[in-house]
């Protein structure tokens, strides 16, 4: 399956120059675990892209873009994955994308955490991600994660605002491989 | 009532288990039917997730059941033709191995179809299939065939101890009930 691209301007060496990368997609995954009925269960978007500029050294300045076709849920169950594309939930006809746009960075811990805004169904919230670099021979390995609340995008209407059996927190982890542009 | 089984008569535990998980599989069988007629959305889901956490605590009896007649033998059976006794202990055994290979088939369907199951919101079990949709059919498809069995032998017992009471007039049917005679 064609995923489509994502770009990064990488320099994990304060040193080095900031380099463009790319990856194909196909390897990396953007999953979402959330509580059904007092259970977990994950879930994932197939089609997303991600484009990080990123400079370790001047973590002020830079962005991390992210962009998912939300109508590409997949959960491993077909009726509730009909649910969560309709109107209750993603509505994707109106909001095909989900988009997160964050433009500065703050070390945390041994990662990095990017306070970005994140925009579902038309409704922007703040939400920090968390994520990882690790450098490869000419790739490198970003893993991330985020929480947050879905009722607060208004993934839920009607019935599905109660959180008796589906709960508000959703728990969001990716993790892919970057490689440099061009 | 002592607890444990006479040569004539039941223990109240004995006569509890087998009460009280009848009294769970005509609940388990309603909601189930009922579920089964509703369209997807939130009243299917909480009778769906009520039906798996009965259907849970069946097999936990079940199991203690099974246990409980393994450490206190059951009363003799009334003497009667050589085929009752052999169709009496396949009917007995056939009840025995639904009560677990019906809340076990469920279990492996809801994990087959990526929904695991939660014990009343308080436990969640663990999945032993990972999600397939091809395995959620095969076990849907054995979990309907086994109820249609547990009608089948549940009739055939029902039938076969009121023949005992009122035509065989042999007192059978008191084996399973409260008495000042133990």
């Amino acid at each position: 399956m064609r995923l489509g691209a994502f770009a990064l301007v990488l320099a994990l060496c304060p040193a080095a120059h900031a380099e463009l990368r790319q990856a194909d997609q196909a390897d990396g995954r953007l999953e979402f675990s959330a509580i059904q009925a007092g259970a977990k269960f994950t879930g994932a978007f197939t089609r997303f892209r991600i484009a990080l500029d990123f400079d370790p050294a001047h973590p002020a300045s830079g962005r991390l873009d992210v962009t998912v076709e939300v109508a590409s849920i997949d959960t491993q169950d077909p009726e509730r994955d009909e649910i969560l594309r309709g109107a209750d939930f993603f509505q994707v006809e109106e909001h095909p994308q989900a988009v997160f746009h964050a433009g500065r960075f703050e070390r945390a811990g041994d990662g990095w955490r990017a306070p970005g805004d994140l925009t579902i169904r038309g409704v922007t919230q703040p939400v920090p991600v968390m994520f990882t670099l690790a450098p490869g021979a000419g790739t490198a390995v970003m893993k991330g994660s985020a929480s947050l609340r879905r009722l607060a995008f208004g993934l839920g209407q009607g019935e599905w605002t109660s959180t008796e059996w589906v709960g508000d927190e959703v728990d969001v982890r990716f993790e892919l491989r970057l490689q440099p542009v061009g | 009532m002592p607890a444990r089984n006479s040569s004539l008569r039941y223990g109240w535990v004995a006569q509890g288990l087998h009460w009280g998980i009848l009294a769970l599989l005509i609940l388990q069988v309603t909601l189930g039917s009922i579920a089964d007629e509703l369209p997807v959305g939130l009243e299917r889901l909480t009778l769906m997730s009520r039906h798996k956490s009965v259907g849970i605590t069946i097999l936990a009896l079940a199991v203690i059941r099974l246990a409980w007649r393994w450490i206190d033998s059951p009363p003799p059976l009334p003497p009667m033709p050589r085929w009752q006794s052999i169709a009496s202990r396949l009917n007995h055994w056939g009840l025995y191995v639904l009560l677990f290979a019906l809340p076990v088939t469920g279990w492996l369907m809801s994990s087959a179809a990526n929904r695991p199951v939660s014990w009343f919101g308080l436990a969640q079990l663990p999945d032993f299939v990972a999600p397939d949709a091809g395995l959620k059919e095969v076990f849907e498809e054995a979990h309907e065939l086994l109820v249609n069995v547990l009608y089948v032998l549940v009739a055939l017992h029902v039938l076969a101890a009121l023949k005992h009471q009122f035509i065989d007039r042999d007192g059978l049917l008191m084996r399973m009930l409260p008495g000042r005679r133990s």
